[in-house]
């Protein structure tokens, strides 16, 4: 178990920087995520970290240990590849035991620990099958395997699970991070899907082209996002752009419609002065239906509705702005109702521009 | 960024990309081509501006262009219309000979082109081969890749039997069909009277039959794939947007399909200029006249050295093929067609036909296959005759030529000893090959890696009568000399020759597998050369093996290194000089007994080339195109 620092880490190719100065810190045993939009640079990261790319500059530590221009094979890493990447030409025992063989393991060590991991990852007694005989959910569980069986310092994966269908999507994140957990190995995640990145990550780092946008847990990240980035990308919203008219602990913001609205800055870092253009952020559950002191007032009119049977989603416009609101699944709205809701000042996130 | 920095980042680039092994197989690679193809092909060109007393000189390539045997063409200006005259060109398109025989007075129309020296002869023959070719080739690819009708699977499979056979082979049995008393005046003047002459076609217009009856399949193999490539969706859209017939042709099909069947024609341009074969057996006739024959003939000095002249005029084939070949790869990589590339998945567009265009297509298919198997059934029966004489088929047939190549202890030497060289070669192109296609595929970001692929694909466009005087400037009178043992410089000639074969069936099979195969290797602790042998090799082993009998079967074939070596060596000859000695030189059997050697190598050369295309099954139009 290591913890994995980078500092300055920058991947060019041709005249795109895939990684832009990039430093992280991931502790021991921690399951870190990297999400972004495609083309972000979050795969080439990932297999900088595994020794696959080259990075332009700076540089990679695994605890105290400058990796930076070690080859891929001595850095004790464990990959899954998006596509599996079994090796067609060998059963799905000999493709475990490869890594064991290479570190001179005896014959029976190797046996039983190809067992073992076989078990963990719920394949037992298909040692013989090839990889062509196995599902996409099985070969992924190969791929898994093998990249255990070693103790790895480092578990990598590279969207392992974008490949499978949705229901065993699922299943598997839950399975993944019961062995991550168990074996307690650092875990770095690469995915562009921030609902598989919420469920299964300690912290989540955001990147868009090349740069971090933001490092925290799933909840810092969604409910105080740090830039407009960041607000867009995870989870929905109502976006209004704006201009700070006072600052201090609560905002007045003056939407473009002339309405001035009290919010609080997205997050703790985020500094705003008067005359600052600003946007405005409300998490759809973040609207009541019920008038609170201080609260922002909206008047909308309904004009498409989405029952999700936990909950309805209501899309709303004042002809100036789009809203999304959340409301109880119990609640009788119809189309084209015309609504007051109302979202408290905390709840209203002030993103800098 | 500073040269210091710039220098320093790019050696760390080297470092992390190039472990030991990688650094091994560049060096042999590099140092192979090295000594046995650019070193030899730079001292052709720089003997070739040595004076007698062995400074700089532009005598030879003075001599030979003012000499009116190599190239007599003047451009003379006139005073009136059209102004300007080109002379020098002697002889006529064909003569006509009258002749008294028992049955009465024969005419015989003898087609034997003009002759405009040696240097122009050599280019217009590789002209019109191109051309015939093309027309032929790419009209064939056509009506099978667009149209639908019986058999059409079959008849195209079976257009490509002139593959199966080298220029050399094929020109041995053409011959017979063509002279005047050949077989197809027997067919068409004494049988059909179809004819109302005989025509024999010798010289260099024979020369330019057989290359575009042995060539056209290159072509066609080209120009298929480049069509059945072809998106039928763009033809749909320009449908769509009212193109149809010629227009639609002319405007979308044709630019579409252009980059494979150009890749073709220069294959077949160069070739044809490289031939030595065909003008050999037509030798006695203006076939002589063609620069390959005359480094051939005058490679030699009396003395047994390498003589000027013949590296001179070795020199002026080399800047003309690569003349050819850069001008044309510039040109064909400066249009991108990207869907070219990708192959098809689709289903390509395949027209029905109307039952009298059905029997158009037949005619005119079935004509073609009658005269590009010529060669082929020429070679076979004059293997298997005993008698023949001016009628359609040998009088009789017996088993005694193999009996006598075999049993003869020169012949059977000869057999042995292409066999063994071409089985080392194989090995060496097999090791080199393997080495050179998994750096240029696994390596692309390296710097100059480009210039690797570039250099073991090349030789394809390398005549190989340069490389043969090139190696013998190179060696003669060293331990490799031919005079001491014909053996290493016939394998390397062959090695370095052949190995584009190899290199391309890896290559794909490497492109095929996907990279991240290696990758996972290297994270579970495999060393580079680890994965190379226990991952790599394994997943390609099918390519190496094709690739490799492919490399096999054109070494055993090879003419122009193997004919002078052998000459200079009887002992250590191969097969192919053998045939040579035994067409001008031997003492009985006449053309039979080469034909007998030549239908057992276009047997060999049948089972291999089948062979490697069903181990590579569909993949396998990629190996013989250029």
């Amino acid at each position: 178990m290591v913890s994995i620092r980078t500092v300055n880490l920058t991947k060019v190719f041709g005249e795109v920087v895939a990684v832009d100065h990039v430093s992280l810190e991931i502790k021991h045993g921690e399951f870190f995520t990297l999400l972004g939009p495609s083309g972000c640079g979050k795969t080439t990261f990932l297999r900088t970290i595994a020794g696959l790319e080259l990075a332009d500059e700076g540089s990679i530590y695994f605890d105290d240990q400058d990796i930076t221009d070690m080859p891929a094979h001595l850095r004790g890493t464990g990959m899954v590849f998006q596509n599996y990447a079994l090796w067609p030409h060998m059963n799905v025992f000999d493709n475990i035991a490869y890594g064991l063989k290479i570190r001179k393991v005896p014959k029976e060590e190797i046996r039983r620990r190809v067992k073992e991991v076989l078990k963990l990852v719920k394949l037992e007694g298909m040692e013989n099958r090839t990889p062509h005989q196995l599902s996409g959910g099985q070969q992924q569980r190969v791929a898994l395997a093998r990249a255990l069986v070693i103790n790895p310092r480092v578990l990598l994966f590279d969207e392992p699970l974008s490949n499978l269908d949705a229901k065993l999507r699922i299943e598997m994140r839950a399975e993944l991070r019961r062995l991550q957990r168990e074996l307690g190995i650092t875990a770095i995640y690469v995915t562009h899907d921030q609902e598989e990145a919420m469920s299964i990550s300690d912290r989540i780092a955001v990147m868009n082209k090349g740069r971090i946008m933001q490092v925290g847990t799933p909840k810092e990240i969604y409910k105080n996002p740090r830039n407009e980035f960041v607000a867009r990308f995870i989870g929905q919203g109502t976006f209004i752009p704006g201009e700070v008219v006072s600052s201090g602990e609560e905002l007045e913001v003056r939407l473009e419609s002339g309405k001035v609205v009290k919010a609080v800055p997205s997050h703790p870092d985020v500094r705003l002065e008067v005359g600052d253009k600003t946007l405005i952020m409300i998490r759809p559950e973040s609207f009541t239906l019920e008038p609170g002191k201080r609260y922002n007032e909206f008047e909308v009119e309904v004009y498409h509705i989405s029952f999700l049977g936990d909950s309805q989603m209501l899309q709303a416009s004042n002809e100036v702005e789009n809203f999304i609101i959340e409301v109880d699944p119990d609640l009788d709205i119809n189309v084209g109702q015309k609504l007051k809701v109302y979202a408290p000042p905390r709840h209203t996130l002030a993103v800098k521009l | 960024m500073g040269q210091a920095a710039w220098l320093s980042k790019l050696l760390r680039k080297i470092r992390w990309e190039m472990d030991t092994f990688s650094w091994s197989q560049l060096i042999i690679v590099l140092a192979s081509f090295t000594a046995f193809l650019i070193v030899p092909l730079g001292l052709v060109v720089v003997r070739s501006f040595y004076s007698s007393s062995g400074g700089f000189s532009f005598y030879w390539l003075q001599t030979i262009l003012t000499d009116p045997f190599y190239f007599p063409l003047r451009l003379k200006l006139l005073n009136q219309f059209p102004f300007i005259s080109l002379e020098g060109i002697r002889g006529s398109l064909y003569e006509v000979v009258k002749y008294q025989t028992a049955a009465g007075e024969e005419t015989i129309v003898l087609l034997t082109g003009w002759d405009m020296g040696v240097i122009p002869n050599s280019l217009v023959v590789a002209t019109f081969t191109t051309l015939f070719s093309t027309v032929l080739g790419f009209t064939l690819a056509f009506v099978f890749a667009k149209y639908r009708f019986p058999g059409s699977e079959v008849l195209r499979i079976v257009s490509l039997i002139p593959l199966l056979s080298t220029p050399f082979v094929g020109a041995i049995g053409l011959k017979k069909m063509i002279v005047a008393d050949g077989v197809l005046n027997v067919l068409f003047y004494d049988m059909l009277h179809l004819l109302p002459f005989k025509i024999e076609i010798t010289g260099l217009p024979a020369v330019i039959l057989v290359q575009t009856l042995l060539f056209y399949p290159i072509v066609m193999l080209n120009s298929y794939t480049a069509l059945i490539s072809v998106d039928p969706t763009l033809e749909e859209q320009a449908i769509n947007m009212g193109a149809s017939g010629f227009r639609l042709f002319r405007t979308v099909t044709l630019p579409l399909a252009t980059p494979g069947v150009e890749a073709g024609a220069l294959l077949v341009f160069i070739l044809s200029l490289e031939d030595l074969g065909t003008p050999i057996v037509f030798k006695g006739t203006t076939a002589e006249k063609v620069l390959t024959f005359q480094i051939f003939n005058r490679i030699f000095t009396p003395a047994g050295l390498i003589s000027q002249e013949a590296t001179t005029l070795a020199m002026i084939l080399l800047v003309i093929s690569g003349l050819v070949f850069v001008g044309v790869r510039r040109y064909v990589s400066l249009k991108k067609y990207a869907m070219l590339s990708k192959g098809g998945t689709w289903r390509p567009r395949r027209r029905k036909l109307s039952p009298a265009i059905t029997l158009l297509v037949y005619i005119f298919i079935l004509g073609v296959l009658f005269f590009a198997t010529l060669p082929h059934i020429g070679v076979a029966l004059l293997a298997f005759a005993k008698q023949w004489g001016p009628t359609l088929l040998p009088s009789s047939f017996t088993l005694d030529n193999f009996a006598a190549v075999l049993s003869d202890e020169e012949a059977s030497r000869c057999i042995m000893n292409s066999l063994i060289y071409s089985t080392i070669a194989t090995l060496f192109m097999i090791v080199l090959g393997v080495s050179a296609a998994y750096l240029v595929s696994r390596k692309k970001s390296l710097p100059g890696i480009e210039a690797l692929d570039l250099l073991v694909t090349i030789p394809i466009a390398v005549p190989g009568i340069a490389v043969a005087t090139g190696l013998f400037l190179t060696y003669l009178g060293t331990p490799l000399s031919p005079t001491i043992s014909g053996a290493p410089l016939l394998i390397a000639s062959y090695t370095v020759r052949k190995i584009p074969f190899t290199v391309r069936a890896v290559f794909s099979g490497l492109e095929q597998t996907d990279k991240t195969l290696d990758e996972v290797a290297w994270t579970v602790g495999a060393s580079r050369t680890r994965t190379f042998f226990s991952i790599v090799m394994p997943m390609i082993l099918l390519n190496v093996l094709a690739g490799g009998m492919l490399s096999f079967i054109y070494s055993m074939s090879e003419v122009s290194t193997g004919i002078v070596v052998g000459d200079a060596n009887h002992r250590d000859a191969p097969m192919t000089w053998k045939m040579y000695d035994m067409l001008f030189h031997g003492l009985a059997g006449g053309t039979f007994q080469p034909a007998a050697l030549g239908f057992l190598l276009m047997t060999l050369q049948f089972i291999f080339i089948v062979g490697a295309n069903l181990l590579l099954r569909k993949r396998a139009t990629a190996l013989i195109g250029v």
